[in-house]
């Protein structure tokens, strides 16, 4: 998933399209715009298409790619349960869940979606709120939304839970929010700051705006025995003390409700917005985020990336993941043809250098020296190399002989001849001598294969001797007819 | 126009501009195939010529210690009188009083072109005039090299040394 510039939230609420854009910047929000359509003809994709949103099956993926594009579900079909199971795995827990759903709900499981949420762990218990909804409900749903190929579909109570955080000081743990609409309520719980369950109600502002001076109507009265029946089956009626917030623009009919919940017995307040850390185009007044409440509270769910959301559509909507944008470098065409546009030039270059590199050195060498000269020049150095290699250097063989022998050993002669050992023969004082003598002559650079043969003078007692040795590569008839 | 061709007649299209292309390719390409061939070819040779003459400074050292002058070989006749000549000049330089030089002809020679000559020399002298003569031998601009190389002291005659040897020199 990419970064997102801004989300789009669309909602149909009271048969009344809303949809606004917010933007994130710099920890601020800010609406973008806002539009509504209560024309009976706008169907999803219709306003979808009014808020500019492309709408077309063969839009190119991503041209919608620096917002994120989020629908809302209305929950009036929803049913919440809260439950507690031991603490155990996210697969256990789906498992027990799953057993729950099947002996509670009158449809089998193939015609239901559920999901579920884990609160914290307390004394080994996890609290969960489970929300089911008919699948063929949710299908229709995603059918009429996938025009518009929404990233994410939230459901409304979970909206209106948010924006009551955010924007209403809803700060605390555990209350009862109220949405009014024109023609229903919204009443959800709050526990541990979630949402845990949600009922909507069949009585709007509307109902109460005919009767806002009688307090003790029949319409109040049937609000506040519903509101019993909703905390009765939130499974807080004998919470006095739990807070009930009215979400209120700031008008008159608001506090009618809340006080006609008073007289109820509720712990019933007004929540007026508080619209700090909020920016607009134009100018916002409290109406204007009283009306597009839920679809900025959507708004910003999508934006907090880390929320765990109720998702009914896990298993019935795939979203369309924000594709990043890959470079033009990696199309394996562009590489093809850039490879090929290389391979061609190389082949010129290579061309060009091999029909222009003979002439340039042709005629640099001209300018220099003439073809004449030139040959006579490479058979000069031609022969100087030979000539090195057929010149023994014999002033340093005599230096070696000489140096290697020690004082006693008389040399009387010397032969070198190319393609034969050199010998040397002498007089020596002792065979030790002369052992130490053709060692010597062995260590030394360029002599190898030192042999000798030694005759003893019964006279004299002197050692006669002749010593051949290989010298460099004179002494080797193919070294010589090689070179 | 276009539309109205069927898919094989396009297919033929195709196939025919193709093919088109290849002949103007081959047509083009083999002349420059040739012409390509060719200056590599020239460029090989230039090369091999340049390599030969382009040697760097510390083989070239080495190679002007032990070959320190050198004059090209020239026709047999003309060369066996330089060489003899400078030869001679050199034994007397070292002081050896040497018999009449011989020149005989060679083995085969080390560098196709040239003949190889041998020239033969027998003195009797002093060995310090021996290591005089040889040291200054390699100035000899016509020697190639020193094919043989006797001596023999007789202990008898102190510092007399018989020597014996024989140098080569290209000609042509």
């Amino acid at each position: 998933m990419g970064i997102w510039q801004s989300v789009v939230a669309i909602i149909n609420d009271d048969n009344e399209f809303k949809g606004v854009e917010l933007r994130k910047q710099d920890g601020a929000f800010e609406i973008l715009w806002t539009r509504s359509s209560e024309d009976a003809d706008v169907d999803w994709r219709g306003f979808a298409a009014e808020c500019g949103l492309s709408v077309e099956p063969t839009a190119l993926e991503g041209t919608d790619s620096d917002r994120m594009i989020v629908a809302g579900f209305n929950t009036a079909g929803t049913i919440f349960h809260r439950t507690t199971v031991p603490a155990a795995g996210d697969k256990e827990i789906e498992s027990i869940i799953q057993l729950q759903a099947e002996t509670r709900l009158p449809l089998p499981p193939e015609q239901i979606e559920l999901t579920w949420r884990a609160d914290q762990l307390r004394d080994e218990q996890m609290g969960v709120t489970i929300a089911v909804a008919r699948k063929e409900q949710l299908q229709k749903f995603v059918g009429k939304v996938r025009c518009f190929k929404p990233a994410k579909i939230l459901l409304n109570s979970e909206g209106i839970v948010k924006i009551w955080e955010v924007f209403f000081s809803g700060n605390k743990d555990n209350a009862v929010v109220l949405s009014t609409g024109s023609h229903n309520t919204q009443v959800c719980l709050v526990e541990e700051g979630r949402l845990s369950n949600a009922v909507v109600l069949d009585i709007g502002i509307e109902d109460f705006s005919a009767e806002v001076t009688e307090e003790q109507t029949e319409t109040t009265e049937r609000f506040a025995q519903d509101m019993r029946s909703v905390l009765d089956l939130f499974g807080c009626s004998n919470q006095d003390e739990l807070p009930v917030f009215v979400l209120s623009d700031g008008s008159a009919s608001y506090v009618s409700i809340v006080s006609s919940l008073r007289l109820a017995g509720l712990n019933a307040r007004v929540a007026t917005p508080d619209i700090n850390g909020l920016m607009a185009k134009s100018e916002l007044s409290d109406e204007d985020i009283y009306q597009y409440r839920t679809p900025i509270g959507l708004a910003l769910m999508a934006f907090d990336a880390g929320a765990d959301e109720l998702n009914l559509f896990e298993r019935l909507y795939i979203p369309m993941q924000k594709v990043a944008q890959r470079h033009w470098l990696y199309s394996p065409k562009v590489t093809v043809a850039i490879v090929s546009i290389m391979l061609v030039l190389l082949a010129i270059v290579s061309y060009a250098v091999d029909i222009a590199g003979p002439s340039s050195i042709e005629k640099r060498l001209e300018a220099s020296v003439s073809d004449v000269d030139m040959n006579l020049l490479v058979k000069r150095q031609q022969l100087i190399k030979t000539v090195t290699r057929e010149r023994p250097d014999l002033l340093d063989l005599l230096k070696v002989v000489n140096e290697s022998g020690e004082r006693g050993i008389t040399l009387t002669s010397l032969s070198f001849k190319k393609g034969q050992p050199v010998s040397i023969s002498g007089e020596a004082s002792s065979n030790d001598q002369l052992s130490r003598y053709e060692k010597n002559l062995q260590n030394a650079k360029g002599i190898e294969k030192v042999n000798y043969t030694a005759n003893t003078n019964a006279k004299s007692r002197k050692i006669t001797f002749t010593m051949t040795f290989d010298y460099k590569n004179f002494g080797r008839k193919t070294a010589r007819s090689k070179s | 126009m276009i539309e109205k061709l069927s898919k094989k007649d396009i297919r033929a299209l195709k196939f025919g501009i193709i093919g088109a292309v290849a002949i103007i390719l081959f047509v083009f390409g083999s002349a420059g195939h040739k012409r390509w061939t060719k200056a590599k070819a020239n460029g090989a040779v230039l090369r091999t010529k340049l390599d030969a003459i382009d040697v760097d400074k510390a083989r070239q050292a080495g190679l002007m210690s032990i070959v320190p002058v050198f004059e090209m070989p020239q026709v047999e006749e003309e060369q066996k009188f330089l060489f003899r000549d400078k030869l001679s000049e050199q034994l007397k330089r070292a002081g050896i009083r040497n018999k009449p030089l011989q020149v005989q002809p060679g083995r085969k020679s080390p560098q196709s072109g040239y003949k190889l000559l041998l020239v033969k020399c027998n003195a009797t002298c002093q060995f310090v005039q021996v290591l005089d003569f040889l040291a200054r031998l390699n100035e000899n601009p016509y020697l190639v090299g020193i094919e043989e190389f006797k001596i023999k002291c007789d202990p008898k005659k102190q510092g007399e040394v018989e020597l014996d040897f024989t140098v080569s020199t290209f000609a042509i």
